[in-house]
This record gives structure tokens, C-alpha cells and sequence, in this order.
């Protein structure tokens, strides 16, 4: 284990991402680029793109406020370090959303009541069940929670997301190509460090697959929200790219097309993959997939 | 991390602008990434081992080691206690600073514990524990029941003004007199002490400006703290070999920090 925790020293973060992937960036993407005028000139997606770069920013607050609380119940010095590297890629996570957020108009005395009115409700109860476990200092469950439940999904929604900008908004897919390898970086240490932890305390496991069961079922709840209430103006926006010859570019993810999906499938394939992903890493650590109830 | 192009210089923006700027991660970077370039574990390494390593006595060794192993009680007590004041930081940039400084607390801790095993300690973890200062220890757990009670002003005091200034103090001093490595270690380290001990004091000024009930209360876990870190760094000062007529003024720029924020009992 001594040998695998080196690799996650604060020297290490420091040579991949800020003198690494970050360098010559400026919030993450290449200096000059802006938000596209697509965007910027067009109330209906400007207000979808805060909408759901709200989402992000949620989510990244509840990613720093989990892994800074885990902290304090990591049981080894080097656990704790690399945490305190998380705390800082969630901190940047969340300052560069919040700079989207203004770069897509919102002022910056209105990014609170912003975030607080477009806060998916079951992505708040999906952070409320995470961090009620780090507020008890369970870092078993906190870091499969944080580090593969919260970060698991980041990492796909952050793919998908990446798959549809990087040809229209060269600038929101630079963002997002940090962010998803400090995620790729974040699954491997909880998968890493927590499996020896879940053999150690099999009495444990019930539990915590009952976390998992409940963080999945808000996280599909909130999907569901999300596609549901931004159908027509995604379906909109596809159809005025297509009649100006425009497209979303080569977007095939996961077996599916994502310049011609609907946004029923758009759903269903995100969902898919982030519980596929779910499956795979819980049973890596030795914890059972459990199968969320479909949200109504 | 590339340049960002301000208008103007961070001093010379409007006081929430300028408090954004500071506070940023890119801000942070552009701090540390001086003293980081050259340094990969916190010194020199294209150095080798310097004469000064080679040739230290057993007991110099040793006297070291145990100063280590407080500075490591110091900073583990920083890093848990800043990435618990993260959670409930009054605003974004707060929230960002503290996480800045959650890697900074972080990465001191990695050069000092790594130090101890150049020094031939095997079982850092271990040695700190055994050698750990009771004052310390005792600080330490009085400043993290202050994170776990949501105590924003009392813990930012005790952390980042109280232990930073008096870590800033003992370890601009210790640089002065230590061997080459540990001494290009402490610069580092310095550095970002001043950072810190800058978002506290910035922090806890602004709230107390108006507020004589927060300064009372302050005080007076101020008067209830001193006499733990105090003693912890005085007894760092006694292993580095100075008697106490040959100390420098130990809380010289606490007592200055403690006087502007008028905490002064």
C-alpha cells in the first residue's frame, strides 16, 4: 500500500496537473478563448448552459466540502495528503464553473441566489446522504461515496458533456478535459485505497451498499429531471444546428450518436455507462452493486 | 499554469475583486511555483548531500529529529484543521483560499516527514507520536473541538494566526541556524506562512472592526491558547541549543498581529 500511496503525493500533483495538463492554462482552457456567441446570443440555451453549469458547481461544492471533511478521518498520513490534493482540484473544479457562470452572463453578486434557484433538488439530496457519512468521520463510507459514487458520475456526465462541446465550444470542452482527469485520478485512489479497508470490516459492506443504492437513485432522479425539462430546447437547438448545416461534429459515446439522440437516449445511455462504471468498481473494492429503484 | 492578464495589479482592485484574486487558485500557483521549480521534495537536490549533512553529529541528528516531529505535529494539526474550516467558510473565495492552503499544510508535512527519513527515521508516523510535544498535542485537540463546534472566527484565529505566526517565527529563526537542506525546506515553508497568516488576519479584521462582543471572546481564547504554543516553540528553541536570554522575541509579530486585531487582554 506505501507504494501505491506515493504515487499520490502532493510532488506528483504537482508535476501532472498544475506543471502538467494545467500549464498555459488560464480557468482550465487555452487564454482567449470565450463562451460561443450561439450562446451568448440565444436566451433560451444561454439560460439552459447556467442551468446546467449550475448542476456542476453543485456538485463540485459537495466533491470539496466531502473530500476536505475526510481529511480529519483519513487513518494515515498519506491518505490525508492526498485528500488535501482532492480538496484543491475540487476548489479549482468549483471556481471554474463559477467563472462560467459569469462568463455566461451572471453577475458575480447573483452566482449564490443563481445556484441556490437552479440546484437540482435531488442532486442536493444526493450530496445530503454523502455528507451526513463525512460529517460522522466515516471515511470507509465517505471515500466510496466521494470517490467512487460522486466521482464516478462527474467523470462520465464531464465525458458526455466534453463529446458534445468540443466542436461547438472548444472552451467549455477544454474545461472539462482537467477536470475528468483529476476525476480519472480521484476514482483510482478510492478504488485503490478502500478495498484493503472494505476486507478489513466486511461488517461494514451492508451499509455502505445501502449508501450507494440510495446516492444512485437521486443521481437517476436528477438525470431524469434534467433530460426531462431540457428536451424541447435540446431537440430545438439540434434541429436550428441542422437546418444551418451545423453539427455537434463526430459524437459517437458509448454506442451511441450523440449528434442524432433524442434526449430520452441521451439519458438512457449516461445512466447505463455511470452504473456499468458503478458495477465494475465496487466490485473491485468487494462491495455489491445495488440496483437504485427507478425514480417515478 | 499560464500568466492571467489583470488590468491591474492584485493591490490596486476593488476590495471584493481584489479578495477574489488573492484567494484563487491561480493566484496560489503563481505563489508557490517560484520556490517549487527548482526544489522537487521542498531542496535542491542537484546539491547532493551537503557537507553539513554529512557531518552532523549524533546528537545534532537527534535534536533535529525531534524538532521535526513537532513541526510535523504542527503542520498535521494545520492540514486537519484548515480542510475542516473549508466546509464552513463564509463565502466562495474563502472556501478556495482554505483549500490552497489544505495542499499547502499537505505538502509541508510531505517535506518534513520526508526530511526524517533522510535523517534515518524509518517509521515517521511512529517517531512523531512518540516525540510530540504534551502542549502541542493539547493545542492541537482544543483547536480541532473549535473546527468541530463551527467555530469560524475562534478556529481561524487559533490556526492561522496564532500557530502560523508562531510557526513563521520559530521557522525563520530555525532557517537561520539549520543545515543547508532543512534550511532550503523551512524557506519554502516560510512562504507560505505568510500567505495564511495573511488570509486570517484580513479575515478576522474585517469582522471584529465592529464588533467588541467577537473581540472579548477572542481574547479571551486567546489568553486560554498562548501558554500551549508558547511553550511547544520554546522548547523547539531550548533543542536548537539557545538558552532562553539568547531567544529571539518569540511572539515579536503575534503580539503585533494580536494588537492590530485588538485582542489584547
Amino acid at each position: 500500500m506505501a507504494d501505491f500511496l506515493s504515487q499520490y503525493s502532493i510532488q506528483r500533483w504537482l508535476e501532472m496537473c498544475p506543471q502538467g495538463y494545467l500549464e498555459d492554462t488560464v480557468n482550465g482552457h487555452d487564454p482567449g478563448l470565450s463562451e460561443p456567441e450561439e450562446i451568448l446570443g440565444n436566451e433560451e440555451i444561454r439560460e439552459a448552459s447556467i442551468a446546467l453549469t449550475v448542476q456542476l458547481i453543485a456538485g463540485e461544492r459537495a466533491a470539496l466540502a466531502a473530500s476536505s471533511g475526510l481529511v480529519n478521518a483519513a487513518p494515515d498520513y498519506a491518505s490525508k495528503t492526498f485528500l488535501a490534493t482532492q480538496t484543491l482540484d475540487e476548489a479549482r473544479h468549483v471556481e471554474i464553473f463559477t467563472q462560467r457562470l459569469m462568463d455566461l452572463g451572471v453577475k458575480k453578486e447573483d452566482v449564490n441566489s443563481t445556484v441556490a434557484d437552479y440546484t437540482n433538488p435531488n442532486l442536493v439530496k444526493f450530496a445530503e446522504v454523502l455528507l451526513e457519512k463525512v460529517s460522522n468521520g466515516d471515511f470507509i463510507a465517505g471515500v466510496v461515496g466521494q470517490n467512487i459514487v460522486l466521482e464516478g458520475m462527474a467523470f462520465t456526465v464531464f465525458e458526455l458533456l466534453q463529446t458534445t462541446s468540443k466542436e461547438l465550444n472548444p472552451k467549455f470542452a477544454q474545461t472539462l478535459a482537467g477536470t475528468i482527469a483529476d476525476e480519472r485520478r480521484h476514482v483510482g485512489f478510492g478504488e485503490n485505497r478502500i478495498g484493503s479497508l472494505i476486507a478489513q470490516h466486511p461488517e461494514r459492506k451492508a451499509e455502505i451498499e445501502r449508501m450507494q443504492g440510495e446516492m444512485a437513485y437521486h443521481m437517476l432522479a436528477t438525470f431524469s429531471d434534467i433530460f426531462t425539462g431540457g428536451a424541447s430546447t435540446m431537440t430545438r437547438e439540434r434541429d436550428r444546428l441542422a437546418a444551418q448545416g451545423q453539427s455537434i461534429g463526430d459524437a459517437g459515446w458509448h454506442g451511441t450518436d450523440l449528434s442524432t439522440a433524442t434526449p430520452a437516449d441521451m439519458e438512457a445511455v449516461l445512466a447505463d455507462t455511470v452504473l456499468s462504471e458503478f458495477k465494475t468498481r465496487l466490485g473491485r473494492i468487494g462491495l455489491e452493486y445495488q440496483t437504485p429503484k427507478v425514480p417515478a | 499554469m499560464a500568466d492571467v492578464d489583470h488590468d491591474e495589479e492584485p493591490h490596486l482592485l476593488e476590495e471584493d475583486q481584489f479578495l477574489q484574486e488573492v484567494h484563487s487558485f491561480s493566484f496560489w500557483f503563481e505563489a508557490i511555483e517560484g520556490y517549487l521549480e527548482d526544489r522537487p521534495r521542498g531542496y535542491v537536490e542537484t546539491l547532493g548531500e551537503p557537507t553539513d549533512s554529512k557531518t552532523m553529529s549524533d546528537a545534532d541528528r537527534d535534536q533535529l529529529i525531534t524538532t521535526l516531529c513537532n513541526y510535523c505535529v504542527g503542520e498535521s494539526t494545520a492540514l486537519e484543521a484548515s480542510s475542516g474550516l473549508v466546509r464552513m467558510a463564509p463565502n466562495n473565495h474563502s472556501r478556495i483560499f482554505l483549500a490552497t492552503q489544505v495542499a499547502d499544510e499537505a505538502r509541508h508535512l510531505e517535506v518534513f516527514l520526508r526530511r526524517l527519513e533522510m535523517l534515518g527515521v524509518t517509521n515517521p508516523e511512529a517517531e512523531v507520536e512518540a516525540r510530540a510535544a504534551s502542549g502541542l498535542v493539547e493545542f492541537r485537540k482544543r483547536l480541532l473541538d473549535l473546527v468541530d463546534q463551527g467555530d469560524w472566527e475562534a478556529a481561524v484565529f487559533a490556526q492561522n494566526v496564532l500557530l502560523e505566526s508562531m510557526e513563521d517565527t520559530v521557522f525563520k529563526f530555525h532557517e537561520s541556524v539549520a543545515d543547508t537542506i532543512t534550511q532550503q525546506m523551512l524557506e519554502g515553508v516560510v512562504a507560505d506562512e505568510r500567505r495564511h497568516l495573511g488570509f486570517g488576519e484580513n479575515d478576522l479584521g474585517r469582522r471584529l472592526a465592529h464588533d467588541p462582543d467577537g473581540r472579548s471572546r477572542l481574547a479571551a481564547i486567546r489568553a486560554d491558547l498562548d501558554p500551549l504554543v508558547l511553550a511547544s516553540f520554546d522548547s523547539v528553541y531550548r533543542e536548537l541549543g539557545l538558552s532562553r536570554e539568547d531567544q529571539p522575541q518569540l511572539g515579536k509579530e503575534y503580539l503585533a498581529t494580536v494588537e492590530r486585531l485588538g485582542l489584547t487582554t
